[in-house]
C-alpha cells in the first residue's frame, strides 16, 4: 500500500512537471505557426466581448471542429436566399453574416459583404442620423476586423480604404488603408486610387507624386495622365502661390477657375485649404460651407465646417451639423489593428 | 510486452465488429467520395470546399472514432467483468491500459487512413481542374503548384494522426474515470473547449482588463487544455503556406506528450480502481 | 464487504473451500488473492510473493462467478488469447487448447462463439482458460452454479483430479453439501470474520459423541423422566427425538422406552453435516 502511494504521488508529480514542461513547446508551437502563416491569432476585438452572437459564434466553431468551414459555406448560402427574399430580412441577413465571418474569418468575400452591407444598405435603410452613424461606424469596425484576421493580402485593406474615401470621404484614413492595400500583391488601379485621395484632400503635390508614379508604371494609363493635366492646370498654379506665401494672388487664380466651374469640389477645397494656410478662418469656413451646401455627400467639407464653426463661435443650422461619426478626432481614429501579440 | 500486444491485438480485433463504427466509416468515406459534388454549391471556391469537406469529414469523424472506441474500453471490460480474467493472468494494470489504448489507437489509424485515402484519391483527380478555375488573386499565395498543394494535404492527414492519438488517449482516460455516457460527454467537452484554447488566452489578456486572479485562472486552463487546434492545418493549406516537417515534428512530439500525460493520468487513476 | 482480521493458509496440493452466505467477504477474498483489489491494510502473499504482484499470477487459474469473455471469440481463439497473455504461443499453445477443449468437452463444439454459448459452456470454457498455464493453484468461484446435475458431477470430478495432479484448487462456494465431500479443508466466512477454520474432518468431529434417538409409542412413559436425562426432546407427531451426551446416558433412556411399551427407531451416534456447523458458525457470529 505505501509503495502504491509511492507511485501515486511520483505519477502526479511527473504529470505535473510534463505539462510545466509542455507549455515552451506550446508556445514554439503557437509562434511557429504564426510566424510561418499556418494561422492566424485571434485578434483582440470586439469577438471576444460578450455578445451572444459572437459567443454563439464561438462555441459552434468549437462544437463543428473541422467542419466549421462547410458550415460557414452552408450558413452563407442560406444567407443569399434571405438576401433574395427581400428587404425585411436585412437585418437577419446581418446576424448570419457576422456569424459566418466568426465561423471561418479567414474567408474575404463574407467580410467585404458585411462591411458593404453595414455603411451601405443599412446606412440608406434609416433616416435616423444616429442610426445611419452606428451602421457606418460598424461597417467600418467590421472591416477593421477581418482585416485583422487576414492581415496578409491586400482585398480587405481595400474595401475598408474605399469605404473611408466613397462613404466617409474620409480622405487621411483612406489613403493610410489604400498605402497598406499595397504592401501586398494586388490590382494596379489602387495606387490611383491613392493619388485620387490625395487630390480631394488636397495635398496636390503628393497626389501628383502618385499620378507619377502610375504613369511611369504604365505609360498607357490614361485616368493617371489626364488628372496631372488637370492637376496642372486648374489647380497648380494657386497651389504653387500658396506655396510661396503668396495667398492673395492664389485666392485670385483659384477663383478664375471657379468662374468658369463654380460647383468643383476639388477646387473649392483647394481654395479652403488655401484660406486655412493664409490664417483666415472666416473665409476658409465660408467656402468648406459653400462646399458642404453643394454635395450632401461632401461629409470632409462639413466636417471642416463644423469645426471652424466650433472656433469661430457660430452657429450652424441642425443641416449642417455633421453626425457625430464625421466629428471624430484624430486621436479617436482607429489604427491599423495590431494583430498578434 | 507481449501482454500488451495480446491486448492490443485483441482489442483492434473487437472494434472491427463494432457496427456503429462500420457504419461512421462507411458514411464518411461517401461524404469525402461525393465532397467534390457539394464543392459546385460556391462557385469560385470549390477548392476551399473541397479541402474544408475533406479535411473537416476526416478529422470529425476520426474523432467521433476515437471518442466512441475509446469510452467504452475500460468501463465495458469492468462492467462486463471480462477484465477479471485478464488482471488474474500475469498482466499488470499498466499493460492492459497501453494494451486497450494501443488497440483503439490502431483502430483509429486504420480509419483514419481509409478515409485519407478516400480524400487524396478525390483530390489528385478534382484538384487540377479547381486550381484552374481559381480566380487570380485567390491563388496568389506561392502554395498554389500542385504538388506543393499535395504534399500540404498529406501533411494535414498526418496531423490529424497526431491529434487523434491525444483524443483516443483522452477517450481512455475517461473510460478509466467515468461509465461510457459521462466518458463521451467529458471527451466532447474536453475537445470542444481545447479547440478554442486560444480563447483562453484572450480572456486571459490584460489588455481586455482581466483582474490578477482572471489572469492565474484562464492562463492554467489554457497552459492544461490540449490545444488541438494545433492540429488544424486547412488555414495553411489554404493560403498556401508551406510547412515544413521540422515544425510539423514540434506539432508530433506535442501531441506525443499529451498523449503520455493522458495515459499517465489515466494509470494513476486506474492502479488503484476497483474493478 | 470489509474484511477483519482475514488469515487464511491453504495447504498445498488440497482442495480448500471458503463458505459463507452472501455478503459475507468471499468475493472481496478472492479479489484480493488475485490482484483486483489491495487492501487498506495489512498484508497476504501468495506463493511467498506480495499480493497483486504479476508473478505468481504466472501459477495460478481463476474461474470467475458466472464467467465472462470476449464474446466475439470462438473456443480456439478465446483460448489462444489467454494463452498468450502467458507468452505461450505457436503449436504449444495450439496443443494445450486442443487438449484442455477435449477436457472440459467442448472440441466438437470449439467454432461457436462465446456470444452463443449456454451457461453451462461458458462454465466450461472458463475451466479451461483458468488451466491454460497448467496452474499450480486454481481458483474457483462457485463453479457448478447453474450446471445441470450431470454437469455438476463431471466439474466435482475435474476437480478431484486437478488435486490428484498435485494441484491446489481454492474452492468458492455456498454450496456445502457440495463441499463436503470434495474439500480437505474449508473456513467458515461471516461479516467478514472467519468464523470457523480446518479440515472437514475435524469441522465435523468438533462436537461428536453426542447420541440420538428416536422413538414412537411413547403414550404410557414420562416424558419428564426423558426430558431430565436428553440434552434436547422433540416431540414430532407419533415421534420422539432425543439427544443424548453420551451412549450410557442413550441406552438408559431407550431401555426406559421399550419397558414402557415404546419402540425404538434409530439409536445412534449424531451426524453434523456442513451445514450444521454453517449455522452454528454464522449463529455465534451475530452474538459476537
Amino acid at each position: 500500500m505505501k509503495r502504491q502511494r509511492g507511485v501515486q504521488v511520483i505519477g502526479w508529480v511527473l504529470v505535473v512537471a510534463l505539462i510545466a514542461g509542455l507549455q515552451p513547446l506550446n508556445n514554439s508551437v503557437e509562434y511557429d505557426r504564426i510566424v510561418l502563416g499556418m494561422k492566424t491569432p485571434t485578434p483582440l476585438t470586439r469577438m471576444v466581448d460578450f455578445d451572444p452572437t459572437a459567443i454563439t459564434g464561438v462555441i459552434m466553431g468549437a462544437a463543428l471542429g473541422g467542419f466549421q468551414g462547410i458550415a460557414a459555406s452552408m450558413m452563407w448560402m442560406k444567407m443569399e436566399e434571405l438576401w433574395d427574399s427581400g428587404h425585411g430580412t436585412w437585418l437577419a441577413c446581418l446576424n448570419v453574416m457576422r456569424t459566418v465571418t466568426l465561423l471561418d474569418p479567414h474567408w474575404l468575400e463574407p467580410w467585404k459583404i458585411l462591411g458593404w452591407h453595414l455603411a451601405y444598405n443599412l446606412y440608406v435603410e434609416t433616416k435616423d442620423p444616429a442610426l445611419q452613424a452606428e451602421y457606418l461606424r460598424k461597417g467600418l469596425d467590421a472591416l477593421k476586423e477581418g482585416v485583422s484576421w487576414n492581415p496578409n493580402t491586400y482585398e480587405l485593406y481595400f474595401e475598408l480604404a474605399w469605404t473611408y474615401f466613397d462613404k466617409v470621404r474620409d480622405y487621411e484614413e483612406a489613403t493610410k488603408w489604400f498605402a497598406a492595400a499595397i504592401q501586398f500583391p494586388h490590382p494596379e488601379f489602387i495606387e490611383r486610387m491613392i493619388a485620387h485621395s490625395y487630390e480631394r484632400m488636397p495635398d496636390l503635390d503628393r497626389a501628383l507624386d502618385w499620378y507619377d508614379y502610375c504613369l511611369k508604371r504604365n505609360p498607357n494609363d490614361r485616368t493617371a495622365r489626364g488628372a496631372i493635366t488637370t492637376i496642372r492646370l486648374r489647380y497648380l498654379p494657386a497651389w504653387r502661390l500658396m506655396e510661396e506665401g503668396k495667398y492673395d494672388e492664389a485666392i485670385k487664380r483659384i477663383d478664375q477657375y471657379l468662374e468658369v466651374e463654380p460647383n468643383s469640389l476639388i477646387a473649392l477645397h483647394v481654395k479652403a485649404h488655401i484660406y486655412e494656410e493664409a490664417g483666415k478662418d472666416r473665409e476658409a469656413f465660408d467656402t468648406w460651407r459653400l462646399a458642404a451646401r453643394l454635395s450632401a455627400m461632401d461629409h470632409q467639407a462639413r466636417r471642416k465646417t463644423n469645426a471652424l464653426a466650433a472656433k469661430l463661435g457660430i452657429q450652424l443650422t441642425p443641416q449642417e451639423q455633421a453626425p457625430s461619426y464625421l466629428l471624430q478626432q484624430e486621436g479617436q481614429r482607429l489604427q491599423v489593428p495590431a494583430h498578434g501579440r | 510486452m507481449h501482454a500488451i500486444i495480446r491486448v492490443a491485438a485483441a482489442t483492434f480485433h473487437e472494434a472491427w465488429r463494432k457496427r456503429f463504427l462500420n457504419v461512421i466509416l462507411i458514411f464518411a468515406v461517401l461524404i469525402i467520395a461525393f465532397s467534390w459534388s457539394l464543392a459546385y454549391l460556391q462557385p469560385g471556391a470549390e477548392l476551399k470546399l473541397l479541402i474544408d469537406i475533406g479535411l473537416g469529414t476526416i478529422r470529425f469523424f476520426g474523432m467521433l472514432i476515437a471518442i466512441f472506441l475509446g469510452v467504452r474500453l475500460i468501463s465495458d471490460e469492468i462492467d462486463k467483468r471480462t477484465i477479471h480474467t485478464i488482471l488474474t493472468k500475469p498482466v499488470t494494470r499498466a499493460q492492459f491500459l497501453l494494451g486497450k489504448f494501443f488497440g483503439s489507437l490502431a483502430t483509429v489509424f486504420c480509419n483514419l487512413a481509409l478515409m485519407g485515402i478516400a480524400f487524396y484519391v478525390v483530390f489528385l483527380i478534382k484538384a487540377p481542374g479547381f486550381l484552374s478555375s481559381m480566380s487570380s488573386s485567390e491563388a496568389t499565395g506561392p502554395g498554389f503548384s500542385t504538388d506543393f498543394i499535395y504534399a500540404n494535404i498529406a501533411k494535414a492527414i498526418f496531423l490529424t494522426f497526431v491529434e487523434m492519438t491525444v483524443v483516443t488517449a483522452l477517450a481512455v482516460m475517461a473510460s478509466t474515470l467515468f461509465s461510457w455516457i459521462m466518458a463521451a460527454t467529458f471527451s466532447f467537452f474536453i475537445y470542444f473547449v481545447g479547440q478554442m484554447a486560444d480563447f483562453f488566452k484572450t480572456l486571459a489578456s490584460p489588455a481586455r482588463g482581466t483582474g490578477f486572479t482572471g489572469q492565474i485562472v484562464f492562463n492554467t486552463i489554457y497552459g492544461i487544455l490540449p490545444h488541438f487546434e494545433v492540429f488544424d492545418m486547412r488555414e495553411a493549406i489554404l493560403k498556401g503556406t508551406y510547412v515544413g516537417w521540422d515544425v510539423l515534428s514540434k506539432h508530433l512530439g506535442l501531441g506525443l506528450i499529451y498523449a503520455t500525460v493522458i495515459m499517465l493520468i489515466s494509470f494513476l487513476a486506474f492502479m488503484n480502481r476497483e474493478v | 464487504m470489509g474484511l477483519r482480521d482475514l488469515s487464511i493458509a491453504v495447504e498445498e496440493g488440497t482442495i480448500f473451500g471458503l463458505a459463507g452466505p452472501n455478503g459475507s467477504g468471499k468475493t472481496t477474498t478472492l479479489k484480493l488473492l488475485l490482484g483486483l483489489i489491495y487492501p487498506t491494510a495489512g498484508e497476504g502473499t501468495v506463493f511467498g510473493l506480495p499480493l497483486g504482484n504479476p508473478e505468481y499470477k504466472r501459477r495460478i487459474g481463476f474461474l470467475p462467478e458466472g464467467p465472462y469473455f470476449y464474446d466475439h471469440l470462438n473456443a480456439v481463439e478465446l483460448l489462444r488469447f489467454y494463452g498468450g497473455l502467458f507468452g505461450m504461443a505457436g503449436k504449444a499453445l495450439n496443443d494445450r487448447a486442443e487438449e484442455l477443449l477435449h477436457m472440459v468437452g467442448m472440441w466438437d463444439r470449439r467454432e461457436i462463439r462465446v456470444r452463443d454459448y449456454s451457461r453451462g459452456m461458458l462454465q466450461r470454457i472458463g475451466l479451461a482458460q483458468a488451466l491454460v498455464n497448467d496452474p499450480d493453484l486454481v481458483f474457483l468461484d462457485e463453479p457448478t452454479a447453474g450446471l445441470d446435475p450431470p454437469a455438476q458431477i463431471e466439474m466435482r470430478a475435474l476437480m478431484q483430479s486437478l488435486r490428484a495432479q498435485g494441484k491446489t484448487v481454492f474452492l468458492c462456494s455456498h454450496l456445502l453439501k457440495e463441499m463436503e465431500p470434495l474439500c480437505d479443508s474449508v473456513a467458515i466466512l461471516a461479516q467478514g470474520i472467519v468464523r470457523r477454520m480446518g479440515s472437514v474432518g475435524d469441522l465435523l468431529a468438533g462436537e461428536s459423541g453426542r447420541f440420538q434417538l428416536q422413538a414412537t409409542g411413547c403414550q404410557n412413559i414420562s416424558l419428564q423422566n426423558l426430558r431430565d436425562r436428553a440434552l434436547d426432546l422433540k416431540v414430532q407427531g407419533e415421534e420422539l427425538v432425543l439427544l443424548f451426551a453420551d451412549q450410557r446416558s442413550a441406552l438408559a433412556a431407550a431401555g426406559e422406552i421399550a419397558e414402557g411399551g415404546g419402540s425404538i427407531i434409530e439409536l445412534g451416534a449424531q451426524t453434523r453435516s456442513l451445514e450444521d456447523v454453517f449455522i452454528e458458525a454464522v449463529a455465534a457470529g451475530g452474538t459476537d
